[in-house]
């Protein structure tokens, strides 16, 4: 029964945070580049997430009938389905975890790549010249990053000897990876804001080229579901970084672990939303290009380095 | 060999494991589909003329959207059906490292040569170059 | 006419005479061309803007730009502006060689720094005339817009084509003819009919335009960009021919803007007519009002005070620095950087502070005048000025930090868009997108006109014409329109607002008071407007996108006969098809984001 509450407690946190940062983005947003933001609704406007949803889900319920229907409704369930998955092997605090796999990383590996079938499927049944286009590069780019996102991880594995994250957690407790594994952490993220496919890596959707890319066609909850998608995509990949790099929930006793793992993914977050504020968008070339020829072989470098040092150092 | 009986011995894991997993994997569908209903049933039905069209910049559309693509695209995604098979095998290695020593460190380094032969075949053959 | 008006001058056409052909270039020109087609009659036409301009006749327009373009030494070498008249309704035409149409060639050259026009008469309902096409890159659009506009045919014209009316249009606008007021033609009605018509007359076509549905081994998509589109900056439509996401082929379709400024000239009086200026280039506010009113007072023989050419060269550069800022920040948008589009909208505010305290308007103040500005500067302007210019420095240092020096913003603005400085000429190209190639061509620096002699300035240059150099081009104008700013500032010479001229407007009210032949010389300025004396006259000014003119065509009357607005956005448009061949969709933002264009500024 317990894990049931769990689940359910982890579920409900989790739709929580995507809409606050609905609201989070936009003040922070808002914040850097000189503006307001919404400050109507509620204190600070926080009650913009309440009127945001609610107007969801009272727009209607659209399927173009050019579209193809199921792989149209199919595709933004994807997306939110496998983020809301992938969290289950993310430990929250040592009690709090939906399942401790002792196949956490490959999990998670498995349940982000599903996050592709959303944006292929969802540009090709929409059958729009500009939702094609945002599909064929989503694609590209996100198959190309989740090589080196995996393999990124694998020089912790290499130390801690384990796919599961409880292990790896506290495998920081004297030091956190990101002093051991620096090389892996900027990679892991770059890929990781190429897999959620947020600025500066929004190429899927590069509005001022592709009109919305590869959710053109969709209005009302489903295209919320790919908002809220990508803002849980957000919420994984800082997740994940905190505790691969950061030592999860390790920290001073006088905040319970959960505290101290909100604090670091929270940390993150805002590191994504400042990157969107700050960073222009490489084309998509480009970003194929650096994936390839720099991040490719140097992922392999760190692991074959990180893999030298410990032999050496264990003698 | 060794490498895969660990693997093996991963997926030896208690059931209880699963059950949750399965849990989640109900509530999750069941949020969506919940998302999805309620917004149908929730939301009015008015269609209009130009919801009919698909949009085009204003213009009305021109020729069929699922035309065949270039190559390039199908390239990159072949290339990474290799490469991700190839990267697979590190993962194994990643988590039996320390058993392996530096035995298993050789093996991989040899690997890895492999490995980025094709990657340099690869990139001589300019499949990765995007612009001709 | 009125002619108990005083100040009305009778009307007389410019003398036509060979022998006082004045200035030796001119006549150098003139005799190389007599030597080389003895067999033509060239006819000189003295116009009050000291341009060359020769009448020729229509068989012999190709072989004598041929030959101005490619076998004289420092050749006219940039087509600056093509445009037609239609001559049937001007008073006075028997005076020149004039018949029922003229085209009229203005070429360039940059060697000489000086311009040539070349009239051709044209006979008849629906005349032609041979295509230059084949000579000037440029000269496609131009010729399409005179057969749109006036149903001239160009033989040899690859692609004759309507292109500012919509394909359905019946008639051509600037036709005398054809109706120049709503009311004239009858209420419109949009029915399901007419949405049908215009649809299937905006359906792209490629075969039409020469190109392939599909190569040996795939099929081109045809993408369809605009005229609703965020990346497009207003109603502008390229259909594009794509490889994948590379470019084949462009197509760029205007008019969506059209709002028949030129038309509308023929209409307005001299004085009404300034509001309409503001609005073609729209980030350039008065500057578009300084085109204008420098040909017009070119007409009238004007010469302005000193303060005037200096209050307007101050709010020109401040108008500069905000159309600047406009760009630069949505530039940056274009290539995905989300903020800086909001610090320079903050610092466009702090102009149009300034702007609104002088003029009381923003994007429109409308304040320059004839022969003057409307009002003299408010109390307090200095103190205005003074903080922008202590305020604006360390903010173009942090924009250029954020984004000139941004290592994306460079990937995806070096080498991207290329083209050299003869490409730029070839389809005349002007402003920063020329100095970018690396020619410091400025004409503030190279034709002064109000005063610019008078400032000390540099003209900045970069090298490699790809659209990071045109970007490093555009942010040190800021520098420069800034340091112009401080000059005007510290050097505001005391004197009149106005030129003590009977035809400026609003007409001088000194004497209204005082004798009945001034009060109804008032009493008509400001009724009818004040009657230029008949004549022709082109202004140039170096805009914030290009080199801007008015040619004015006046017949004594209280409208302009003509009124030609020669924009830089127009050519520059032209040439992005044959800049983004090769290059992916993403980098057609990039280029479309460095050429600055502003679609009232390339339909007028």
């Amino acid at each position: 029964m317990q894990h049931i509450w769990i689940v359910l407690g982890v579920l409900f946190v989790l739709l929580n945070i995507a809409a606050g940062l609905i609201w989070l983005e936009r003040r922070m947003l808002a914040m850097w580049q000189d503006r307001l933001g919404p400050n109507r609704a509620g204190p600070l406007g926080i009650l913009i997430v309440l009127a945001d949803t609610l107007k969801l889900f009272f727009k209607e319920d659209w399927i173009p009938p050019f579209a193809d229907k199921w792989v149209f409704i199919t595709a933004p369930a994807i997306v939110v389905a496998s983020v809301l998955m992938s969290f289950v092997i993310i430990p929250f605090s040592p009690s709090i975890i939906v399942s401790d796999l002792n196949v956490g990383i490959l999990f998670f590996l498995a349940m982000s790549s599903l996050g592709v079938y959303s944006i292929v499927l969802g540009g090709w049944a929409s059958n729009n010249k500009y939702s094609l286009l945002g599909a064929l590069r989503g694609a590209s780019q996100m198959i190309a990053y989740e090589v080196f996102m995996g393999l990124s991880l694998m020089g912790i594995v290499m130390l801690t000897g384990s796919f599961k994250l409880s292990d790896i957690v506290n495998a920081q407790k004297d030091v956190w990876f990101v002093f051991k594994q620096p090389v892996a952490l900027v990679i892991f993220f770059i890929a990781g804001v190429a897999e959620t496919h947020r600025l500066p890596f929004d190429i899927p959707e590069a509005e001022s080229e592709l009109i919305a890319g590869f959710h053109s066609e969709y209005s009302g909850m489903k295209f919320g579901m790919f908002f809220i998608g990508e803002y849980l995509g957000v919420t994984l990949i800082s997740a994940m970084t905190a505790t691969m790099f950061f030592g999860g929930w390790l920290g001073p006793a006088f905040l319970p672990p959960w505290a101290w793992f909100f604090i670091k993914t929270f940390a993150f977050i805002l590191f994504f939303i400042l990157l969107r504020a700050s960073l222009p968008r490489p084309r998509y070339d480009q970003l194929m290009e650096t994936g390839w020829k720099v991040l490719l072989p140097l992922v392999l470098l760190n692991l074959m380095v990180t893999g030298a040092i410990a032999l050496w150092i264990r003698g | 060999m060794s490498a895969l009986t660990i693997l093996l011995d991963a997926n030896v894991n208690s059931s209880a494991n699963y059950f949750q997993i399965g849990i989640q994997l109900l509530v999750a569908i069941g949020i969506v589909i919940v998302m999805m209903v309620a917004s149908h049933l929730l939301g009015p039905k008015r269609s209009t003329s130009e919801k009919l069209e698909n949009f085009a910049s204003g213009i009305e559309s021109h020729g069929n959207a699922r035309a065949p693509m270039a190559i390039k695209y199908f390239l990159v995604a072949i290339l990474f059906v290799l490469f991700d098979v190839e990267v697979i095998f590190f993962y194994p290695y990643a988590v039996n490292f320390k058993e392996l020593g530096w035995t298993g460190f050789w093996e991989v380094l040899l690997f890895v040569a492999f490995f980025l032969v094709g990657f340099i075949y690869i990139i001589k053959k300019k499949a990765l170059q995007w612009e001709d | 006419m009125f002619c108990k008006n005083k100040t009305c001058n009778t009307i007389h056409y410019s003398p036509l005479t060979i022998h006082n052909y004045y200035m030796s270039d001119a006549s150098a020109i003139l005799t190389s061309l007599h030597q080389q087609f003895d067999a033509v009659t060239f006819v000189p036409q003295q116009t009050v803007d000291n341009i060359d301009t020769l009448w020729l006749p229509k068989e012999n327009i190709v072989a004598v730009v041929r030959y101005l373009k490619n076998t004289i030494s420092a050749p006219f070498n940039l087509l600056y502006d093509l445009c037609g008249i239609d001559e049937r309704d001007r008073m006075g035409k028997e005076k020149l060689p004039a018949k029922d149409f003229t085209v009229i060639y203005s070429l360039f050259s940059l060697d000489r720094n000086k311009f040539i026009r070349l009239k051709v008469a044209l006979e008849g309902e629906y005349p032609s005339i041979p295509s230059i096409t084949s000579l000037f890159k440029n000269a496609n659009w131009y010729e399409r817009e005179v057969y749109d506009m006036f149903g001239i045919k160009f033989e040899g014209h690859p692609h004759l084509q309507r292109i500012l009316m919509p394909l359905t249009w019946q008639g051509h606008p600037l036709r005398k003819e054809h109706p120049a007021r709503a009311t004239e033609i009858g209420p419109y009605r949009l029915i399901n009919e007419t949405i049908d018509r215009e649809q299937d007359a905006l359906q792209f076509k490629p075969e039409e335009w020469g190109m392939k549905r599909e190569s040996d081994d795939a099929d081109f998509m045809f993408l369809n960009i605009g005229p609703q589109h965020p990346g497009t900056h207003g109603v502008l439509r390229i259909v594009l021919q794509l490889d994948g996401e590379d470019i084949v082929d462009a197509v760029p379709e205007i008019g969506f803007h059209h709002r028949g400024a030129e038309k509308m000239g023929e209409r307005q009086s001299w004085h009404t007519y300034i509001p309409y200026t503001d609005r073609i280039d729209y980030l350039g506010g008065v500057m578009n009002n300084l085109a204008y009113l420098l040909a017009v007072e070119k007409l009238a023989g004007i010469e302005v005070p000193d303060r005037v050419k200096v209050i307007r060269v101050m709010l020109c550069e401040l108008f500069r620095i905000s159309s600047h800022l406009v760009w630069f920040g949505t530039f940056a948008q274009d290539v995905g950087q989300l903020s800086p589009v909001f610090y320079m909208f903050t610092d466009r505010e702090k102009v149009f502070d300034i702007i609104e305290a002088v003029c009381g308007g923003r994007m429109h103040p409308n304040w320059f005048r004839i022969g003057g500005v409307a009002q003299d500067l408010p109390k307090g302007w200095d103190g205005l000025v003074r903080d922008f210019v202590k305020y604006f420095p360390p903010k173009i240092k942090e924009y250029t930090n954020m984004v000139i020096r941004n290592s994306l913003f460079k990937g995806r603005t070096k080498g991207i868009g290329v083209y050299t400085l003869d490409e730029a000429i070839e389809w005349g190209v002007t402003g920063p997108g020329l100095r970018a190639c690396g020619l410091d061509w400025d004409f503030r620096k190279k034709q002064p006109y109000s005063g610019y002699e008078m400032f000390d300035f540099e003209i900045p240059t970069a090298q490699n014409g790809d659209c990071f150099d045109r970007a490093v081009v555009r942010v040190e104008e800021l520098w420069q329109s800034l340091r112009i700013i401080e000059q005007c500032l510290n050097n505001m010479p005391e004197g009149n607002y106005k030129a003590d001229h009977p035809l400026t407007t609003p007409p001088l009210k000194k004497y209204t008071m005082q004798d009945i032949e001034t009060l109804i010389t008032h009493f008509l300025n400001v009724s009818w407007g004040p009657v230029i004396p008949a004549g022709e006259a082109m202004s140039c000014i170096e805009a914030t996108k290009g080199a801007n003119s008015y040619y004015l065509v006046s017949d004594g009357n209280t409208s302009s006969y003509r009124t030609r607005i020669r924009t830089p956005s127009f050519p520059h448009m032209q040439m992005v098809p044959y800049v983004s061949k090769g290059y992916t969709v993403a980098d057609l933002l990039s280029i479309l984001g460095s050429v600055d264009f502003v679609l009232a500024d390339i339909d007028r």
